[in-house]
């Protein structure tokens, strides 16, 4: 063959073919953007009509009539997060820690398979379950409860992105602490955690935006509150179940509105926090990459 | 800093034994001019044996250089020496390593403490990356209770500092980050940091091999200065850098079933000049490796 055949064009077809298979997998992309288009659409269109910046600050008001804000819902949903995440935290980063710094073989894999599976849990079914185990014992419904709740929701997210953090420490580096002959616990907390930390952080802000939007594990632990509750001890609201409440009340257009207005302020902060997540990772990723 | 007799750090766990291991130590460092002894040291990962009997000694004060092409265990044998090679998943060896006399891997040893008494430098710098300079010399003395307080730590990292050459030009920016560091200065900190933890041995493991030429002779030379408190052994695959900075050499070769053995051991001059065997030779004057 000579060189001449072996580079012109072998037909116009296979131009042709390529052509079609790319036009085919953009408006598979399109099409794929359609539905996030339209939630944004819908969320800021009905949203906007009852949000103002004192709607974050106002107390709620009646539910059929006009007015009132989501003091209460943010507040409870800072509350519950923060305490879930105090409780999730420690926990998530030590099974990291446990699975990959001490793998003692089959224990690291029954652990690390549970986590999975926790993750796996639909969240209804941990709602239940820390129902059936706090709100029963206490005899009422609580904010704690609920913080339980999206604790259990956050620990698998947070054990796995801190268990990835862990497995990628360079080899060079747990030797350099060997070769020293530090501890290995001191190696852990002064080196390894340190390094990792931005990585963990991640981690935490991914399961943070999970757990703000979750409803279903605040439904039988939290309940909800129609009033500002600070006590952590009774019930209390969450932006997702003031969702739920107002949006139950179909008929009435002022509660409708106030439902999209709590959603948009939801996504605002789901959005804020993933954005926050995948800087921080991005960090991370930079500054392993220089050593 | 230096190594006083009977101030080593292998710390056995029961304490009566450890004054005998003591008092033992400081007989036998009057006695030996030998900082460590190999003796029969076979190194196998997993089912394959890497290392094939190896013999020799390393004498104290002094840079012993192992030299030999890829795959002749050079980088095996030094980890052996501080116990870095069981850190390596199916790592294990036969054979024996003594320290001053001392069985490196009897039952009593515990290996951190070994490590704490024969250092180690990596073929790439590791600094702890979130560390201040400062930071990385102190931190590891500080966790294993070598010093106490601010103004000891402050002497310490200005004297290890100096002593690997780099306090001069890190002086004035102790608290910036040991990863803003170019390749040859790192390495340096990474040796004062060895240094930190007050070892008696230090072991290099190919440690210019990431560095341009100007710093790898700042290295040399360091290795020098050095061996004149410390006991050094040096793995490189650079025959001029074992010619320039060591006073014995030891060539490792690897046989036809892959398993790397010690072809011949001796001073430098010798082994550069006056070759024994003729692997050697060819070694040396460039025939193969």
């Amino acid at each position: 063959m000579s060189a001449e055949t072996l580079l012109r064009r072998t037909s116009a077809g296979r131009g042709r073919t390529d052509r079609i298979v790319f036009a085919l997998c953009l408006i598979a992309g399109a099409i794929a953007l359609v539905p996030l288009a339209a939630v944004l659409y819908y969320l800021l269109a009905e949203g906007l009509k009852a949000w103002s910046p004192s709607f974050l600050i106002s107390k709620p008001g009646g539910i059929t009539t006009k007015g009132g804000g989501i003091v209460n819902a943010i507040i409870g949903t800072l509350e519950m997060t923060g305490l879930g995440l105090v409780i999730a935290v420690p926990f998530g980063v030590a099974v990291a820690l446990y699975v990959v710094e001490y793998r003692a073989g089959r224990m690291a894999i029954i652990v690390r398979t549970a986590v999975d599976l926790v993750a796996g849990i639909p969240s209804i079914v941990i709602g239940l379950f820390v129902y059936s185990l706090v709100v029963l014992t206490m005899g009422h419904f609580s904010g704690l409860a609920g913080a339980i709740a999206l604790s259990l929701v956050m620990l698998p997210i947070i054990a796995r992105t801190s268990e990835e953090m862990f497995k990628i420490i360079p080899r060079r580096l747990r030797e350099g602490t060997m070769a020293l002959g530090m501890p290995r616990w001191r190696a852990l907390f002064a080196i390894y955690l340190p390094t990792v930390a931005a990585g963990i952080m991640t981690g935490i802000v991914l399961a943070v935006s999970r757990a703000v939007g979750e409803t279903a594990p605040l439904l039988f632990t939290a309940l909800g509150s129609n009033f500002v509750v600070t006590d952590i001890t009774q019930p209390m609201s969450a932006l997702p179940l003031y969702m739920f409440q107002n949006a139950q009340n179909i008929g009435f257009p002022a509660a409708r509105e106030r439902a999209w207005a709590a959603g948009l302020t939801l996504v605002a902060i789901v959005l804020i926090f993933n954005v926050l997540g995948r800087w921080l990772a991005s960090r991370t990723q930079i500054r392993l990459l220089q050593r | 800093m230096t190594a006083q007799p009977g101030t080593i750090g292998v710390r056995i766990q029961a304490p009566a034994t450890e004054i005998a291991v003591q008092r033992e130590v400081a007989t036998t460092i009057e006695q030996s001019s030998a900082a460590i002894e190999v003796h029969e040291l076979s190194a196998y990962y997993g089912a394959k044996l890497a290392v094939r009997e190896v013999t020799f000694n390393a004498r104290q004060r002094a840079v012993t250089a192992i030299i030999g092409p890829s795959g002749s265990g050079k980088s095996t044998v030094l980890r052996a020496l501080n116990r870095m090679l069981e850190v390596i998943p199916g790592a294990r060896i036969s054979g024996s390593v003594r320290f001053h006399g001392i069985d490196l891997y009897g039952a009593e040893i515990d290996p951190a403490a070994v490590r704490r008494t024969i250092g180690m430098v990596f073929q790439q710098p590791n600094p702890f990356p979130t560390m201040s300079i400062y930071d990385n010399v102190a931190a590891a003395a500080r966790f294993n209770g070598v010093i106490k307080g601010r103004q000891a730590a402050d002497d310490l990292v200005e004297a290890c500092l100096v002593r690997a050459a780099l306090w001069d030009e890190v002086k004035d920016n102790l608290g910036k980050s040991g990863a803003s560091l170019s390749g040859g200065q790192q390495q340096r900190l990474c040796i004062a940091r060895a240094l930190a933890v007050n070892p008696e041995v230090i072991l290099m493991d190919e440690p210019c091999s990431a560095l341009d030429p100007i710093a790898t002779l700042q290295i040399e030379q360091l290795a020098r200065e050095l061996a004149e408190q410390y006991s050094i052994v040096i793995v490189t695959h650079n025959m001029q850098q074992a010619a320039r900075v060591s006073d014995e050499t030891i060539f490792m070769s690897v046989d036809e079933a892959r398993a790397g053995y010690v072809v011949e051991t001796g001073s430098t001059a010798e082994i550069f000049t006056n070759p024994k065997n003729t692997i050697t030779e060819d070694y040396i004057t460039g025939r193969f490796g």
